[in-house]
């Protein structure tokens, strides 16, 4: 699997913007230095779910759908960080 | 210098697509304007009586979110005369944008700054002239790096009077 295309990844990049502020939560940095963080997420996901694969359960592995199991990660990440676990 | 326009975020027009999202802030009327996408509304008024001098867009705007980085607005002026050979149907005639920017919005989100762009090219804008004023984020311009909605309190048109 690839890295997002250009335009995906400036729709993430859009998206995030509206979300920060949608709830006007204070964003320290600027478009550019996010723009970037949204192309080096990309980038790790993408070097990483090799590993993310190996890591789950093997009834997971070969039992769960790529969007199931981009669901699960996506749920737990966001437990995790964005509810502050 | 004399107050020629106060421009409401209520009294916007907005295009079918790409136009900055009404909402309220506090109470307080915004024109939420994209910083991926760059979004347009418009005004369209009469130009006064007495008109004369340099003109001026004074943009009173907060940050929803951003504390660092700069914003950059485009103000386009479309004049239209009596009698001008200009089908109002389905042709718009802005003049060239002009550009500003202010390079460093408030170091806290829901402070309010203005920002001054002096509108050189007005379209030939005379007294009793059907004058429309469109007003864009520059997302492309180099200067604009705040992230997230700019807010767009109210606008001040300015002449020389």
């Amino acid at each position: 699997m690839a890295v997002l295309s250009e335009s995906d990844r400036v729709s993430v990049w859009a998206e995030d913007m509206r979300d920060i502020s949608n709830i006007r939560e204070v964003c320290a940095i600027n478009k550019i230095d996010l723009r970037a963080a949204v192309n080096a997420t990309d980038d790790w996901v993408d070097a990483n779910q090799a590993a993310f694969n190996a890591a789950l359960p093997l009834a997971a592995r070969n039992g769960l759908t790529t969007s199931q199991k981009a669901r699960l990660l996506t749920y737990v990440v966001a437990k995790r960080f964005l509810m502050g676990v | 210098m004399a107050t020629r326009f106060i421009l409401t975020p209520q009294a916007a027009e907005f295009p079918a697509t790409n136009f900055p999202q009404l909402n309220k802030v506090n109470t307080r009327p915004v024109l939420g304007f994209d910083a991926a996408t760059s979004e347009t509304c418009y005004w369209t008024v009469i130009v006064p009586q007495g008109w004369t001098g340099t003109v001026a867009a004074v943009i009173s705007y907060m940050m929803a979110s951003a504390v660092s980085g700069g914003v950059a607005f485009d103000v386009a002026i479309e004049a239209v005369t009596t009698g001008d050979a200009l089908d109002l149907d389905n042709t718009s005639s802005f003049d060239t944008v002009n550009g500003g920017n202010d390079s460093a919005v408030p170091g806290t989100a829901g402070y309010m700054e203005q920002l001054s762009i002096t509108l050189s090219n007005l379209d030939s804008a005379a007294a009793a002239d059907y004058l429309r004023i469109s007003l864009a984020r520059d997302v492309a311009d180099g200067n604009d790096t705040a992230t997230g909605d700019c807010y767009v309190l109210e606008v001040e048109i300015r002449d020389g009077a």
